[in-house]
């Protein structure tokens, strides 16, 4: 055979075979698409149910309710009651009997002064759903009643309560975005549960494969180790943005094409505020937690003889993402709390925490830029030790690695 | 630049020494591999064979000594040029054959659509075509072991390193891979094999090395580890009783033959006077050098006769 000179292309190569096994699998597939089926499965239930109550509820609206009524206070004029159903009786005892015999729907017993006694409702009953409506009648017929005396229905809304409050803050001058500022960073921190919560099984179990199947040393003589590793860690990213996609592919698609029928709320993202530095700073956090934890992972597996012994740190490891949520109302409202600054710069809880307290506008510049440096420096300083590890450490088939030994050993051939 | 290119030889080890915490592995080990050789790398179980080979292949940080291949120090982006068969057996085993040939033959350096012809060729060589959409765990030990080497030798190796090449094959494969490792040597590879199979060696090892505690106990060609190390025996075919004498140790003894290695100083006359002496009818006496597999007996019957005392 020919003797031929080689280019070697490996990052690509590399990030290629570990996507394209990782997509082929079969748990791969079928979790990946449990989710959009699941939504679909949910939003066909919602669609139906939906038509389902606006049948019923045109049912309901075509057949009137007729009940008698009592009215000590008098605020209820008699063409109003007449209207939604209703005569009026003077005798109590009679109307309650009708309704206990089934002779009558239902009877609402409206008192001298409702300001202080209640308004009694007797009605047959239809199921604890149907029953509701007996209150929601008598009530409407009050409310109306009086608006109608009123005759303003903005005092009537006031005195309701049904009235919608505008707000607008100002920081440095400048109107604050309030909540609509608040979400557009916290996405961050979506993102990076998201990804630690589908990707950081398959990390840790991405540099254990090689150990468990026994090919490290073809894959060391081969390849260096930073390309295999960090061949991995990008191949990992786009299985994480596919399973996304496909995650939301069909709420975007309910979304713009059914939105009515499947009940989601119309997001009004004219009200989200995108402030630059928040943006950036969570952009940061995201990448620097995501190194953090993804060094953290493959140096376990590089230390770890089997998966199965690996589960025992990943499990409290993966608990840490968890721990700012304990103290999350200090963490918005008392940034300065003792806690809250152990969780800002401990870096397994830095990136949770400070990406909470970057959404929430309590995360000063100064702090920002100690914890963007640190989980970045951090989580490089593992990365390059997790290497290290598989480097030195992947060749000791079936036993834990000695780190310090890996070191020793590098020691040795300094000298 | 190949591997061969350099001066001096293409693979060069020096004052290798490997320590494991307190542990002494290998002891100021030196020797050479010429490029185009066949190397024989010998030696008992945890005698340091696998460890000198991946401390030479930089796998095990050496705690001393001189480690080259090509003049310098191996790094794993020339192994475009190195084939290695480590004696820890191991592919992704989940994924189809030809995926996992494809994907070593990409990180070699070939093309994916070179790779994927000369993986099918391959394939159909060793019998294995149908089962290149098969995934590695699906297949018997020995069929893994020809995936396994395939992916060795697919890019056309300068340098062939074999640990323990035929561990696991039946005879008829063990022909096949000899085939296959005699094709790469006359294509202009060199060879460093490790193997128990003597025969294996005379057949097809330039040079030997033998190593025994971490040290090296023989070097040089088949013909001078024998001369240094072995000597003559005498072939003998006899009836009665073989005595035990001063002149000769019993090497083989067994059906109306044995091998006796002479003591120092003892000639084929008096070996024969010794025996005709003690009434023994010798029909065949002959003269021939010790075989790889009685030096090896030799040196480490030694060591294990230690281990059981």
């Amino acid at each position: 055979m020919a003797r031929t000179a080689f280019k070697q292309h490996n990052l690509g190569t590399v990030v290629g075979f570990e996507f394209m096994r990782t997509i082929k699998k079969r748990g791969f597939v079928i979790a990946t698409l449990a989710i959009p089926v699941v939504f679909a499965i949910i939003f066909a239930l919602v669609y139906a149910s939906n038509s389902s109550t606006e049948a019923n509820a045109d049912a309901q609206k075509n057949s009137a309710l007729t009940f008698t009524y009592t009215d000590a206070s008098g605020l209820i004029p008699a063409p109003l009651a007449e209207a939604a159903g209703g005569s009026l009786t003077t005798n109590p005892g009679a109307a309650l009997e009708a309704v206990k015999n089934g002779s009558s729907e239902a009877y609402f017993a409206y008192p001298a002064n409702p300001a202080t006694e209640p308004v009694k409702v007797y009605g047959a009953d239809k199921g604890m759903f149907e029953n509701g409506k007996y209150e929601a009648v008598a009530k409407h017929l009050l409310v109306t009643a009086a608006q109608s005396r009123v005759n303003a229905p903005e005092v009537t809304a006031a005195l309701s309560g049904e009235v919608t409050f505008d707000a607008e803050t100002y920081r440095d001058g400048r109107v604050a975005g309030g909540i609509g500022s608040v979400i557009p960073p916290l996405v961050f921190l979506v993102i990076f549960y998201v990804s630690m919560i589908l990707l950081s099984n398959q990390m840790l179990n991405s540099t254990l494969e090689e150990k468990e199947n026994r090919v490290t040393e073809m894959i060391l003589t081969t390849l260096n180790p930073t390309t295999l590793v960090t061949g991995k860690i990008i191949s990992l990213f786009a299985v994480g943005l596919l399973q996304i996609t496909v995650f939301l592919a069909p709420i975007a698609a309910a979304y713009l094409l059914f939105r009515d029928s499947v009940a989601l709320p119309d997001l009004d993202l004219s009200s989200l505020v995108f402030e630059p530095v928040p943006m950036i700073t969570g952009a940061l956090l995201l990448l620097g937690g995501f190194t953090l934890f993804t060094g953290v992972l493959v140096a376990i597996g590089a230390i770890m003889p089997t998966a199965k012994e690996a589960g025992t740190i990943f499990g409290p490891l993966m608990a840490l993402i968890f721990v700012p949520f304990y103290a999350v109302s200090l963490i918005i409202s008392d940034p300065t709390a003792l806690i809250v600054q152990v969780f800002t710069y401990f870096p397994l809880t830095a990136p949770v925490t400070a990406l909470l307290r970057n959404g929430f506008g309590t995360l000063g510049a100064v702090e920002s830029a100690i914890v963007i440096a640190e989980v970045f420096i951090v989580g490089i300083l593992i990365l390059r030790l997790a290497v290290h590890l598989f480097r030195y450490g992947s060749i000791e088939y079936g036993r834990k690695l000695s780190i310090a030994g890996t070191f020793r050993r590098k020691e040795l051939t300094a000298k | 630049m190949t591997l061969g290119d350099a001066v001096e030889p293409l693979v060069h080890i020096k004052d290798f020494r490997m320590d494991f915490g307190e542990t002494t592995v290998v002891k100021d080990l030196s020797f050479d591999v010429r490029a185009g050789e066949t190397f024989g790398f010998l030696g008992s179980n945890g005698s340091g064979k696998t460890t000198t080979l991946r401390a030479l292949l930089g796998i095990y940080q050496p705690t001393a000594g001189t480690l080259h291949i090509g003049g310098k120090v191996f790094e794993p982006r020339d192994g475009a040029r190195l084939g290695y068969l480590p004696e820890e057996r191991g592919l992704y085993k989940k994924e189809a054959v030809l995926d996992v040939m494809v994907y070593f033959g990409r990180l070699k350096g070939l093309s994916k659509h070179g790779a994927r012809a000369w993986s099918q060729t391959y394939l159909e060589r060793v019998g294995l075509a149908d089962k290149a959409a098969v995934r590695l765990d699906k297949l018997s030990g020995g069929q893994q072991q020809k995936v396994q080497l395939g992916v060795t030798i697919m890019n056309d190796p300068d340098l062939l390193i074999l640990d323990e090449p035929t561990k696991g094959f039946d005879p008829v494969n063990r022909r096949l891979l000899m085939d296959i490792i005699e094709e790469q040597k006359l294509a202009g590879a060199t060879v460093i094999m490790v193997t128990h199979q003597m025969e294996e060696v005379e057949r097809l090892c330039d040079r030997v090395i033998l190593l025994k505690d971490g040290t090296a106990r023989a070097y040089g060609t088949v013909a001078e580890v024998q001369d240094q190390f072995g000597g003559t025996v005498y072939r003998l075919g006899y009836e009665g009783i073989l005595p035990a004498s001063d002149l000769y140790d019993v090497v083989r003894d067994g059906d109306g033959h044995a091998e006796l290695a002479p003591a120092v100083g003892a000639d084929e006359t008096a070996v024969l006077r010794e025996l005709i002496g003690a009434g023994v009818a010798v029909r065949s006496f002959a003269t021939a050098r010790a075989s790889l597999e009685e030096i090896f007996i030799q040196v480490y019957g030694e060591q294990h006769e230690m281990a059981e005392v």
